[in-house]
């Protein structure tokens, strides 16, 4: 019963395998994809929470108006990863899905707590299930709800995940969490809180930071009239990504 | 035509099942007992579509020694009133539904409290001081609004059901001539001669 | 013979001055002959919502063990408890579940909202279609002569004692003239501090 993987060890490829020391490697590896991904974080302010990512493409010939990083999951709940973005791509369906089933059984949508449990069972299903490989991503979820108002979570490919004031995951995770320890206070404004984030980026970032090569995501928190719907329309979403012209205003101050 | 009567009294449930098997308008058999007892403290009366009848009581009564043997405790008269309940109500919806009416009377040793449930084939369950199934019900059961007394001794609650037989056998079209009577306490489950 | 009246049964919610009162009748029948006295049909969901669920005896005991199930399986997840408009639309969707072979039940919802103490009362149909009303809601067998007493018996604004006598009177009232309901009514009176339950004297023939 020699293993498939060989020479390198017969734990680092069964994923249903503890390694001698009480590891599974894989999961390890996974987060080693999500080192080599693209820079993201996350700032939660006294009236909203930012999540911002650097969109990076490999070729200038490469349409990146067709990139999204960070996505919609219901009005009240937005993600951002950093790894491999097709698995991100399964996530948001597999979220965007949840979030839909839970309104058609309560009538509204899920507080953001709920909705990151339920995306991290996902990923920690990946972790023990025969046939698959863990997620290569981490996501940070902002989202707000009537609860809890806002939160911010980080979810990680073993299926464990913490709420945040302030986190960021990806490539330059370790400079940009040191720099956000420096930079956030407790009462920290959502318009201070995207600049920091823009800063933040601005550390570790290659080439030139445009509307084209940054995306940003906000919670804003409603206040009780802006959860009233107008006759014949929606209550707005709570959730939005900045257009680029936003953005290329925030670049410019 | 199956007839089947209980009541509870001072620290006693009572219940009564007529032993007659019928098919069609043929009576095949005068002595069945239409009773079962599931647990040391438990006894229920089974009546509806004959084979159906069988069927299910011999599944409860299997079950809920099941349950004796696992918890090494009897099932308490309450949950296995439930659990039962739950069974035909299962069975209602699904594509070949029971069709058994029950009485089951329980002594519930951990409160000292005798305990009635009337159910139906429905699946509707009800605690209740005394029950009828069948058409015994409608003289019985206006028969014991009058003459029924919780806190009567056994001799005194034999006396009421002997009432409700005696009603039964006298203004139903139908002869049910013999009775089989049990009598849970909290020493268990006994026959009784009438 | 509907399957609705089988068992008979009947249940009224009304709304008052930062309350609300849910009130039921305790017969089961079959049909016209009574088989229990003592047949409760409303149940409590949390510490300030109850749920009412007349209709065919055999689902109103499944209903309650279903939603009781659902809610504390909610309750774990959320970690809070329901509120009045989600547990009115639990209701809806478990029953629209059933569509093609439904629940023989007509549920009526009555609770406080948390932090504001809003009344809220709610009906569905036993497939699960929602009505909000802002004054009473009723079902069951007396149903309709419920509609006649509460109609002209309720008014805005009702304090929690005058509430109580006026769903009481409704319910009395309505009952006497069904003979599928009555022997017997409860009351759940729900103030932001409390809920008062009383068994009602009622006519037991």
């Amino acid at each position: 019963m020699s293993s498939a993987a060989g020479g390198g060890g017969a734990y680092s490829f069964s994923l249903t395998t503890f390694s001698p020391s009480g590891k599974l490697v894989q999961i390890e590896h996974a987060l080693a994809a999500v080192a080599q991904g693209t820079t993201s974080l996350g700032i939660k302010a006294t009236n909203g929470i930012v999540i911002a990512t650097e969109k990076k493409s490999s070729s200038i010939l490469i349409d990146d108006s067709m990139i999204e990083k960070v996505a919609v999951i219901c009005p009240n709940i937005g993600i951002v990863y950093s790894g491999m973005g097709p698995d991100f791509r399964v996530l948001v369906t597999k979220a965007r899905k949840t979030a839909q089933a839970y309104w058609k059984l309560y009538g509204e949508y899920p507080p953001t707590r709920v909705l990151t449990q339920d995306i991290a069972t996902v990923m920690q299903e990946a972790t023990q299930s025969g046939g698959v490989r863990p997620f290569g991503v981490s996501l940070l979820v902002a989202g707000w709800d009537k609860v809890r108002g806002p939160s911010l979570y980080q979810v990680d490919p073993s299926g464990s995940f913490w709420a945040w004031k302030a986190s960021a995951i990806g490539k330059n995770m370790i400079n940009a969490k040191t720099f956000l320890e420096k930079r956030y206070n407790d009462d920290i404004s959502l318009e201070d809180a995207i600049h920091t984030a823009l800063l933040t980026l601005k550390e570790g970032f290659e080439g030139q930071m445009t509307e084209k090569t940054i995306e940003i995501g906000v919670v804003t928190v409603p206040s009780p009239e802006d959860l009233v719907a107008p006759p014949g329309e929606r209550v707005k979403p709570v959730f939005r990504k900045l257009s680029e012209e936003e953005v290329r205003d925030y670049l410019a101050l | 035509m199956e007839c089947s009567f209980a009541i509870t009294g001072k620290d006693y449930v009572l219940v009564a099942s007529d032993t007659n098997a019928a098919r069609s308008i043929i009576k095949m058999k005068s002595d069945e007992d239409k009773t079962k007892i599931l647990s040391p403290h438990l006894v229920m009366t089974y009546s509806g579509e004959p084979g159906d009848t069988v069927q299910f009581a011999e599944y409860v009564e299997r079950n809920i020694r099941l349950q004796h043997i696992r918890n090494i405790h009897e099932l308490r008269p309450s949950s296995s009133a439930a659990w039962i309940r739950r069974s035909l109500a299962d069975s209602l919806r699904s594509r070949h539904p029971y069709s058994v009416n029950l009485l089951l009377g329980g002594y519930d040793a951990a409160t000292d409290t005798p305990k009635l449930y009337w159910i139906d084939y429905l699946g509707t369950l009800a605690e209740v001081p005394f029950a009828a199934h069948g058409y015994g019900s409608y003289f019985a059961l206006s028969l014991l609004d009058r003459y029924h007394n919780p806190e009567a001794s056994l001799e005194e609650g034999v006396a009421t059901l002997k009432r409700c037989i005696s009603e039964v056998q006298k203004r139903l079209v139908v002869n049910l001539e013999t009775f089989k009577v049990r009598v849970v306490d909290k020493d268990g489950v006994r026959e009784i001669e009438l | 013979m509907s399957i609705m009246s089988y068992n008979g049964g009947s249940i009224v919610a009304m709304v008052g001055k930062d309350c609300v009162a849910i009130a039921s009748d305790l017969r089961l029948g079959n049909q016209a002959l009574t088989i229990a006295t003592n047949f409760e049909k409303v149940f409590p969901v949390t510490d300030r919502l109850y749920v009412g669920l007349p209709g065919l005896a055999t689902d109103v005991v499944t209903l309650r063990e279903r939603f009781r199930f659902r809610v504390n399986m909610y309750t774990i997840k959320e970690e809070r408890e329901i509120e009045p408009e989600t547990f009115a639309h639990l209701v809806s969707s478990t029953l629209y579940e059933r569509r093609f072979g439904p629940y023989f039940v007509e549920p009526v919802i009555a609770g406080l909202e948390k932090g504001t103490n809003k009344p809220f009362i709610a009906t569905t149909d036993l497939i699960g279609c929602l009505t909000l009303p802002k004054d009473f809601a009723v079902a069951g067998t007396a149903s309709d002569k419920l509609f006649g007493v509460a109609e002209g018996l309720w008014e805005p604004d009702l304090e929690p004692e005058d509430l109580f006598e006026t769903i009481s009177q409704t319910l009395m009232n309505a009952v006497d003239r069904d003979a599928f309901s009555g022997w017997g009514a409860i009351v759940h009176l729900i103030t932001p501090d409390q809920v008062i339950t009383r068994t009602l004297k009622a006519r037991m023939d």
